[in-house]
């Protein structure tokens, strides 16, 4: 008997997750030649089906390489690996797309400027030398660019503009870079630069550029059109420049972002601030976020960017305009969103143009449009791992695997202050950028066109809504006049939910939900919270003494309001805060507008103003910035009592006010006690709630642990007790993470 | 216990002390030749025009604050309401729920406070009723007032007549009855600089009346400015965009404000007007406004316009906020 071997084979892939617009197909049609296969690839409904015949081990070869040595852009995930019956396959071509079928789309974030296109823009003999919109299938603005789905270019923002006849060859030819890399272009048929200062002469192309590093050089403030959005930049090494555009934009304080020339090994950072590996792996991410970094004391940039600071939000050029701005100036920018405070960063020329008037000198536009905006990502290094503040162009879309299957669509609305919404379906779940703060009606209204927008292009219709329990919350509001049944999950179950969501286990969770104020299941503003449990089931077990907030939602921007609570809940007191409070003192006593809290980030604030270090706030979080920039010294916890009532483990902050209020101690060592013994109290909670419940995996998330010194403190007392501590790493821990926490908890409860 | 200096129980029981008090404090300050306490029901002649009929209760605490007190609030509630309608009132009747204890002294100044602002709106008290109820079960004491006011034949004012374009003009400062309430209730302390606007905005509308760009005139009390503006636009589906600069807020009133937490713009008026009119009508508008001695600090503060029906209030930096309807309990949403 002998073993009848077939000659070929025919075999069909399909494959799902990151394939489309990152070149998939050119590199599937490359690959075949290289293995001499023949067969087919296409677009099938946002996936990817190949066809190939050869001989049974060329063809098992040719399958693991689609795999392995996928552009790197691109995450192919393996669906389907089957037979089929021989068939008769000449060559191997790209066949049409086919837009039936189940829809399985991947939006893709806007990607940095590759190396090869950076490379033939400094090549003279380029056709695009020096062209800023240069880019190809491994690079250049997608989110920011797709109208609709498909992803062709006559759905994208770039449909006005008619490809030239050689980009049209390129565009065309399946071995080429740019064979459908929908944003191709060039000087002869793409979006061009223009300059406008004034009542000058408007510049385009070269000379804009060139004007634009002049103004830069001459201390102006430039509004520079970029790939989500507009940045305001100037000089960072110039006060001056500095300090007019804080005066402009009335931000006297809140930190601003550094654009540094991409340079070898990173120089021109490390001048500026200290880098590790982590750090530098950060800093050269594709999605080419915002760093933040120690800064060195002798570094080139002006005190103004980070005044009270120790830190300073560093990038590097993302976009081809970027490198060209950066290589042209030669020094380091403050690259900030250009917008108006907690709205969305401005993206249509027009509108710029008149609501930047008062803070910029001059406008470096261009005529590509931006479909939708999208910040710069943030991220700071806590406990070994760089960990985001915020999602933005170049990781937004997030796609995160959900850990349970969704019955039906569901959309989530998030919370009031940094907001994003997320989009739940089967076992996908989709957070949006950073869309801002939910006051301002051009953030809510962006809110609601992304909400549309996400839907669209992943073609799946919400049938549910899941939105904070604030009764206040312009999203509540929002959801409320949706046709569509709505369900509230209290602001630090979704925090937890949000970590849990993150780090999908079976068995129970101690989550640290520690932020602002968030309301919580009395009806009171919660903010100090220890919960145990999993999604869909928490329960409180640990929080902080409450206190009544003299003048409520005030309290956010006046610290010294919370100094004064804690001193006048346990009987102290404090001659540093305004002059006269007698009118607040009686308010407070007659509980007129002073809800009561358990908020953890209130205690910050009343250290802060107890240290001298911040009595106003012009930005959210400023007073706990300063007090852990203070935080250097070395100071041992002081013990706080814990007392169990009801289930709650309630730590009394009392006794620490008394070390706070000891003016004869130096700053930095009161600051470190505060933040030591901040730490002592999640181990204190953790140990008390493990002695009750047997749980050692505790999750710290809210905004309050974006503070690095108090997480790594309370990664090293947990980590020696036997505890694994968890902390956020692919959504925000603050507030922009309550969108993929109530994804999570309503998915837990369906 | 029935001391002759506080209001019982009897004097709610049909008999001679309900009759007395009728008599020595209603009827002596109330007293007009179509008030007739002997009939069930008074019969009043109607000068021409539309008949309009409101009806408003009060309940304000302390019944006696800076700038005024629950009497004469009673009326001028009521006519401000039919005087933002476009009516010239008439008649008022009258229902009085005094709590058990209340002083006679404090009822008698009451009364002749109500009567004093009748006479100065040139509306008459022609019906009424009185009820005691029980200690505790009652805040001194409740009036509910019901208006008939006339309206010239054809004048149409009304939400329905606002279009996008339209200007908004608010008659004088914003907050000042909600401030100066809020710290007398709570026994703050009294401040020499902060009264409540409490008064008739009858000489306010009255200016306007003749305006053929007139649209639409509201006095912003419970909820205040941001109320109105959400009323606005709900009504109309189209978006009031607020100039936050321009609305007049005095500065003890933003003092306070500043100090206890409060949005002056969701604060009560009780004497101030909001009035839509055509843009060409504006600048006029404020002119007949600031001749009058209420009216002074009038101004022009927002639009209409097209767009979704919310509203927008533009901040002195440039940027935006949505102010959104009132809720019963505000808490904090971010801190």
């Amino acid at each position: 008997m002998s073993a009848r071997i077939p000659v070929e084979q025919a075999r069909r892939w399909l494959f799902g997750g990151r394939v489309q617009g990152v070149g998939f197909r050119p590199f599937v049609y490359r690959t075949a030649h290289r293995y001499r296969v023949r067969g087919w690839v296409r677009n099938l409904a946002g996936q990817v089906e190949v066809v190939a015949q050869g001989g049974p081990d060329t063809l098992l070869r040719f399958g693991e390489a689609l795999l392995l040595d996928a552009p790197p852009l691109a995450r192919p995930a393996k669906l389907a690996d089957s037979l089929l019956p021989p068939q008769a396959l000449n060559g191997f071509a790209i066949v049409d797309s086919r837009a039936t079928g189940p829809v399985h789309v991947a939006v893709p974030p806007d990607y940095f400027a590759c190396d090869e296109c950076v490379a033939e823009m400094r090549d003279p003999a380029n056709r695009r030398h020096r062209y800023p919109f240069i880019n190809c299938t491994q690079c250049g603005p997608r989110y920011t660019l797709m109208r609709r789905v498909p992803y062709d270019r006559a759905n994208t923002t770039m449909a006005g503009f008619a490809l030239c006849p050689r980009c049209r060859a390129e565009y065309t030819n399946p071995l080429d870079r740019r064979f459908h890399a929908e944003p191709v272009a060039c000087p002869v048929c793409g979006p061009r630069l223009a300059f406008e200062a004034g009542s000058s002469r408007r510049l385009v192309g070269e000379a804009a550029l060139d004007a634009c590093v002049s103004a830069l050089a001459a201390g102006q403030v430039v509004a520079v059109k970029g790939i989500g959005g507009y940045h305001l930049m100037c000089d960072a090494a110039s006060s001056a420049a500095v300090g007019t555009l804080r005066a402009r934009k009335r931000r006297p304080h809140k930190p601003l972002a550094v654009m540094f020339p991409r340079d070898a090994g990173l120089a021109a950072v490390q001048r500026t601030a200290h880098l590790d590996d982590v750090h530098r792996a950060m800093l050269l991410d594709p999605m080419r976020p915002i760093v933040l970094l120690r800064t060195r004391e002798d570094a080139a940039i002006a005190p103004e960017v980070a005044p009270g600071c120790s830190e300073v939000g560093a990038m590097l050029p993302y976009s081809p305009l970027h490198h060209l701005l950066l290589e042209g100036f030669g020094a380091p920018l403050v690259a900030t969103s250009g917008n108006l405070t907690g709205e969305p960063v401005l993206t249509d020329n027009a509108e710029a143009t008149a609501r930047l008037a008062h803070v910029a000198d001059a406008f470096l536009h261009h005529d590509r449009p931006i479909a939708r905006p999208a910040d710069d990502p943030v991220y700071r290094v806590v406990a070994g791992v760089a960990r985001p503040l915020r999602i933005g162009r170049g990781n937004a879309p997030l796609e995160i695997d959900l850990p349970f299957t969704l019955s039906r669509p569901v959309l989530a609305l998030g919370g009031h202050l940094k907001n994003t919404v997320a989009l739940g379906w089967e076992r996908r779940a989709i957070v949006s950028p950073h869309l801002g703060d939910m006051e301002a009606p051009r953030s809510l209204a962006l809110l609601e066109q992304v909400t549309a927008d996400l839907q669209e292009l992943y073609g799946v219709r919400a049938e549910r809504i899941v939105c904070d329990a604030h009764p206040g919350y312009a999203t509540t509001r929002l959801a409320a006049r949706q046709p569509l049944p709505v369900s509230s999950v209290f602001h630090h179950h979704a925090h937890a939910s949000a970590l849990a969501g993150e780090y999908p286990q079976d068995g129970d969770w101690l989550v640290f939900t520690w932020d602002g104020a968030g309301f919580g299941e009395d009806g009171t503003l919660w903010g100090g919270e220890a919960l145990f449990g999993r999604p869909g089931a928490w329960r409180r077990v640990g929080s902080l003494r409450s206190f009544a907030l003299p003048g409520g939602e005030r309290a956010a921007r006046e610290p010294w309001r919370s100094a004064l609570a804690l001193c006048w809940e346990s009987g102290r007191h404090w001659d540093d805060g305004p002059v006269d409070v007698t009118l607040l003192r009686s308010a407070w006593e007659r509980g007129v507008n002073c809800p009561r809290t358990s908020s953890a980030g209130r205690l910050f604030d009343a250290a802060a103003a107890f240290l001298g270090l911040a009595s106003q706030a012009t930005f959210e979080a400023q007073a706990p910035m300063a007090l852990e920039a203070a935080a250097t010294g070395d100071a041992p916890a002081i013990a706080l009592p814990l007392h169990e009532r009801d289930g709650v483990r309630c730590s009394d902050w009392a006794p620490l006010l008394d070390h706070l209020l000891e003016a004869g101690r130096e700053v930095r060592e009161r600051a470190s006690a505060f933040h030591a013994t901040l730490a002592r109290v999640v181990l204190d909670q953790a140990r008390a709630v493990r002695a009750a419940f047997g749980v050692s995996r505790i999750g710290l998330t809210g905004g309050v642990f974006q503070n690095r010194v108090l997480c790594e403190d309370i990664v090293r007392l947990a980590q020696g007790e036997g505890f694994a501590v968890f902390i956020p790493e692919r959504v925000p821990c603050n507030d922009a993470g309550l969108s993929f926490g109530q994804l999570v908890e309503a998915g837990a409860r369906s | 216990v029935i001391d002759g200096r506080h209001v019982t129980l009897a004097h709610g029981n049909g008999g001679r002390f309900m009759r007395e008090l009728i008599e020595e404090v209603f009827v002596r300050h109330l007293a007009n030749p179509e008030l007739d306490t002997r009939t069930d029901a008074a019969h009043v002649p109607l000068p021409p025009g539309e008949v309009l009929v409101t009806t408003d209760g009060f309940t304000v605490q302390p019944l006696e604050f800076p700038g005024g007190d629950i009497g004469s609030l009673a009326v001028h509630g009521t006519v401000n309401d039919l005087a933002v309608s476009g009516a010239v009132p008439a008649y008022l009747s009258l229902s009085a729920f005094i709590e058990e204890g209340l002083e006679f002294a404090q009822l008698d100044r009451l009364v002749a406070s109500m009567a004093q602002a009748a006479q100065a709106c040139g509306v008459r008290v022609v019906a009424g009723d009185t009820k005691v109820v029980r200690r505790g079960e009652g805040g001194g004491v409740y009036f509910a007032t019901t208006g008939v006011g006339i309206r010239r034949q054809g004048l149409r004012l009304g939400l329905d007549r606002v279009r996008a374009g339209d200007a908004i003009l608010a008659s004088g400062p914003v907050g000042d009855h909600g401030t100066a309430v809020l710290l007398a209730r709570e026994q703050f302390g009294l401040r020499g600089d902060l009264s409540s606007d409490a008064a008739s905005v009858l000489p306010l509308t009255g200016a306007l009346l003749a305006m053929r760009g007139l649209r639409f005139m509201r006095d912003p009390t419970r909820g205040g400015l941001a109320t109105v503006a959400n009323e606005i636009a709900r009504a109309t589906g189209l978006c009031v965009r607020l100039h936050g600069p321009a609305i007049p807020i005095r500065p003890p009133v933003l003092s306070v404000c500043e100090m206890l937490g409060f949005d002056p713009l969701y604060l009560a008026c009780e004497g101030r007007v909001v009035a839509v009119v055509a843009p060409e009508d504006a600048d006029a508008a404020l002119e007949a406004w600031r001749a009058l001695p209420d009216g002074r600090d009038a101004a022009r503060i927002g639009v209409v316009q097209d767009g979704r029906p919310h509203v927008v209030l533009e901040t002195e930096l440039g940027g935006e906020r949505g102010l959104e309807e009132l809720e019963d309990d505000p808490l904090p949403r971010i801190c």
